[in-house]
């Protein structure tokens, strides 16, 4: 069923624009890894932050509460960017594992970010011990294993 | 320039990392993944400059507590780039996007340069709280805009295919 649906995506007009317009793939990856490096910016500079780093003399709530949008709007940015590519490389991305380990710690991160790192970051400090820093470094291997299995899509499928 | 770039490709040890199967897909992953790193931390500072975002945080904070994690990055994405470049000096010789990426770079690095040398000498008077000049804010928007097309050209480079006719005319890598 997963196979027809992907079929399904690689068989749409759109993807066949996208395969055929000598410029549309160049222009939405280069804007999909300008989206990354937002994305990295607003996530590391929190993180280094809960590993006790970085920006220590700033509140981790307000930095949190600061950098929480431009996250999230990268992370449009990234999914807005990152589907035409699905959609006309479908069958590439359904046989290569890395898509697939992509997609599961994409949900695994986000489901991190929005319930228990959200929680600590936005906890009154010095109240959860160690938490923090566990939740730091947890979130900074997430994301950095969705980048390398992004980048291996392309290499190595 | 040529004769140099064909003397470090006829290396035994560039053909051996050319060759490698896991050496490339290794370094450009890295490559990546320090780019997020560098590029990254140094949007945000920019952004501070501008006065898009961390308006709260003092602007000096910033060069001494994210500075060393940002040239770390820096440092290993240049090592990554340089090993790339190393690997496979002929492709990227005639390619337009790999030198603009370059000049990007120094120019970027040149702004940075100026920065820090004449414009945040005087971070003091302006580190929080009141409006940053508008040099600094200027430099912000042009280092911002200078290392996403620093990001952009280096994607660019995979496009053999999509370079300049202009450039193809020169017939640099032929």
């Amino acid at each position: 069923m997963l196979q027809s649906f992907f079929e399904w995506m690689q068989g749409l007009p759109f993807s066949a624009w996208m395969l055929e317009e000598t410029w549309a793939s160049p222009i939405i990856q280069c804007a999909h890894l300008v989206a990354l490096v937002g994305f990295a910016g607003a996530v590391l500079v929190v993180d280094m932050r809960l590993l006790g780093r970085g920006l220590i003399k700033t509140p981790l709530n307000q930095l949190a509460r600061e950098l929480d949008r431009w996250m999230i709007w990268s992370f449009v940015a990234l999914f807005v960017t990152g589907a035409p590519q699905v959609l006309s490389t479908a069958l590439k991305q359904y046989y290569s594992p890395f898509f697939w380990w992509k997609m599961q710690i994409i949900v695994i991160g986000l489901l991190f970010n929005f319930t228990i790192r959200r929680r600590v970051a936005l906890a009154e400090e010095g109240t959860l011990g160690h938490w923090p820093k566990v939740v730091g470094f947890l979130s900074i291997g997430i994301w950095t294993s969705v980048s390398v299995y992004a980048r291996l899509i392309g290499l190595l499928s | 320039m040529r004769s140099l770039f064909e003397w470090v490709d006829a290396l035994p040890s560039s053909i051996a990392l050319r060759e490698s199967l896991n050496a490339y897909p290794t370094m450009l992953t890295i490559h990546v993944v320090s780019m997020c790193l560098f590029a990254g931390l140094i949007a945000y500072w920019d952004m501070r400059l501008i006065g898009f975002t961390l308006r709260k945080v003092p602007v000096s904070n910033i060069p001494t507590r994210l500075f060393p994690w940002a040239l770390t990055g820096y440092g290993i994405n240049l090592i990554t780039g340089a090993l790339l470049l190393y690997s496979q000096p002929m492709r990227y010789y005639g390619n337009f996007y790999f030198w603009a990426k370059m000049a990007l770079m120094l120019v970027a690095g040149i702004n940075m340069f100026w920065f820090h040398y004449a414009t945040y000498k005087s971070v003091q008077a302006w580190d929080q709280g009141r409006e940053i000049p508008l040099n600094a804010r200027l430099a912000g928007v042009v280092s911002l805009v200078l290392w996403a097309a620093v990001v952009v050209t280096g994607r660019m480079m995979a496009y053999s295919g999509l370079m300049p006719g202009w450039w193809n005319n020169l017939n640099i890598g032929a």
